[in-house]
């Protein structure tokens, strides 16, 4: 028991050192603005959007689970690690920076994704079929 | 008649997986990402910004040692971001927990909940969009981010202790909080959690040939690509945004300060450089790459100026204004005989993006701090 109190305690000692940081900065509110910005984004807009897709699919067809689950999963991984390069505005520093097709690129892995479910699913049909002939 | 509360939220989520098994599983791989960002990233801060005390004692091997730190900070980080999103998912309805605040205690407990939802989304963000070199917020990035991983892993730390009862009884696909979960989910939740971990392998694969050079054909989405660059390698900061020119340039000599100064022209160091080095640069941003680099070490330029054993160095670059146009080094690196003046790249010689007519380029450095266009050492 006493363990999860010192845990506890040291994970207050870490936190309150942060916070101690974070007063230092000049304008310690703007930081506190982006930090709360973040949960309210996701919280009441990322999430809301992303169980009503699910309620949508749910409502046309069967809920998602399985492999396209595992597609949505993946392609929706991708595509957030991808909107940095799609949206940020400006030039960048030198050419080295940003040096890719980031659009083409995205449609790429979405393509990729797509193919790589199609044929997984088809396989896994192939084989099911197979078995149930012997 | 009196109107009775209703006990239930005044949202329901008939979804499956939303349980105490997934969080735990999700959670476990989260929990170990986070600890691994925030080990790497609080080592290149001390490599970046040394306490007085620890200036001349810092490591300057393993010399891929920086290399493998940051590409790890950058990438973990990458990877947490669908397991915190697969995370708050699991997580999701407990944010409708009826009533909102049931005691003192449960309302700290929630407190603590949206510190650490708070600091891991901030940190993620930040983090992602600074190796973009993308800063649409109002803060300087580096001390803020430096912050909040503290606060993260505290809370980290709290949320663990505080759940722990529910973590330990779900630890396992047997642990008896498991068991009570209905059985059918089984078979469904290994189905998310492979989905999780695909996501995760596909969002690495993608991105983290920018610091593993042999993984670079699969990168997709990195800032930064082994492929791109002058001589083969990506600059950070141009000879034009330092304001270093050609013809700032001329009649450029060496200087060494200590008991004994002296100076050297461009031709005179490079009779000296005889040595051929291979060294990674490793820039703060994650990305990395190996390059052979033509050389005169810097103990062996301080060592004629008289500098003792037992001193650092202080580098003094070319460039107009900028943080790091003056950067001091420790004992431990300015004694290291890899710690070298590079006159040439990749069996060139130097461009001014690369920091011609010489730079610094030492091992386990960050690379902001292999300081180019240098104009003056100092022993100090």
């Amino acid at each position: 028991m006493a363990y999860r109190y010192v845990v506890g305690g040291g994970g207050l000692v870490l936190m309150g050192f942060g916070g101690a940081l974070l007063l230092e900065q000049p304008e310690p509110w703007r930081v506190a603005v982006w930090l709360a910005g973040g949960v309210l984004v996701h919280d009441g807009l990322i999430a809301p959007l992303v169980f009503a897709c699910a309620a949508l699919a749910v409502a046309v067809g069967p809920r998602p689970r399985g492999v396209p689950r595992a597609a949505l999963v993946v392609a929706g991984s991708l595509t957030v690690i991808a909107l940095p390069p799609l949206l940020r505005p400006g030039g960048v520093a030198n050419a080295t920076v940003l040096p890719f097709d980031y659009a083409r690129n995205w449609l790429l892995a979405m393509a990729a994704v797509a193919v790589l479910t199609l044929v997984y699913a088809g396989v896994r049909a192939l084989l099911r079929r197979a078995v149930r002939r012997r | 008649m009196r109107l009775i509360p209703s006990p239930r939220p005044p949202i329901g989520f008939k979804g499956r997986l939303h349980d105490a098994r997934t969080a735990t599983v999700i959670g476990r791989w989260l929990g170990l990402a986070v600890v691994a960002c925030f080990a790497t990233g609080v080592l290149s801060h001390v490599l970046q910004h040394p306490p007085v005390w620890l200036v001349d004692r810092l490591p300057s091997r393993p010399h891929w040692g920086y290399r493998l730190t940051q590409g790890l900070h950058v990438a973990s980080g990458i990877a947490a971001i669908p397991l915190l999103l697969a995370k708050l998912w699991a997580v999701y309805p407990r944010l409708f927990a009826w009533p909102p605040v049931r005691s003192v205690r449960h309302a700290l407990e929630r407190l603590s909940v949206a510190v650490l939802v708070a600091a891991g989304i901030f940190e993620l963000f930040t983090g992602l969009l600074n190796t973009f070199q993308w800063y649409p917020w109002p803060f300087s990035f580096v001390p803020v981010h430096h912050a909040v991983g503290w606060l993260l892993v505290g809370a980290l730390l709290l949320h663990v202790a505080v759940q722990w009862p529910v973590i330990r009884d779900h630890f396992t696909r047997r642990s008896p909080g498991t068991l009570t979960l209905p059985a059918a989910d089984g078979p469904d939740r290994r189905q998310l959690l492979a989905a999780v971990a695909a996501g995760v392998g596909a969002v690495t694969l993608t991105t983290v040939g920018q610091s593993v050079t042999a993984l670079g054909p699969l990168e997709l989405f990195g800032p930064r690509s082994p492929d791109h660059g002058p001589q083969g390698l990506p600059v950070n900061r141009t000879a034009a945004a330092a304001r270093v020119t050609e013809a700032s340039l001329t009649g450029w000599r060496l200087s060494v300060d200590g008991p004994r100064p002296y100076s050297l022209t461009l031709e005179e160091l490079h009779a000296m450089a005889q040595h051929e080095v291979t060294l990674p640069l490793a820039c703060v941003e994650g990305w990395s790459k190996s390059a052979r680099w033509t050389v005169v070490r810097v103990r062996d330029l301080l060592d004629r100026a008289g500098g003792s054993p037992d001193v650092g160095c202080r580098v003094v670059s070319l460039e107009a204004a900028g943080a790091y146009r003056v950067t001091d080094m420790g004992r431990s690196y300015a004694r290291d005989p890899l710690t070298l003046l590079a006159l040439g790249l990749n069996g060139e010689v130097l461009s001014l993006d690369h920091g011609y007519p010489a730079r610094i380029i030492a091992p386990n450095r960050p690379g902001v701090l292999q300081t180019k266009w240098v104009g003056r050492l100092e022993v100090r």
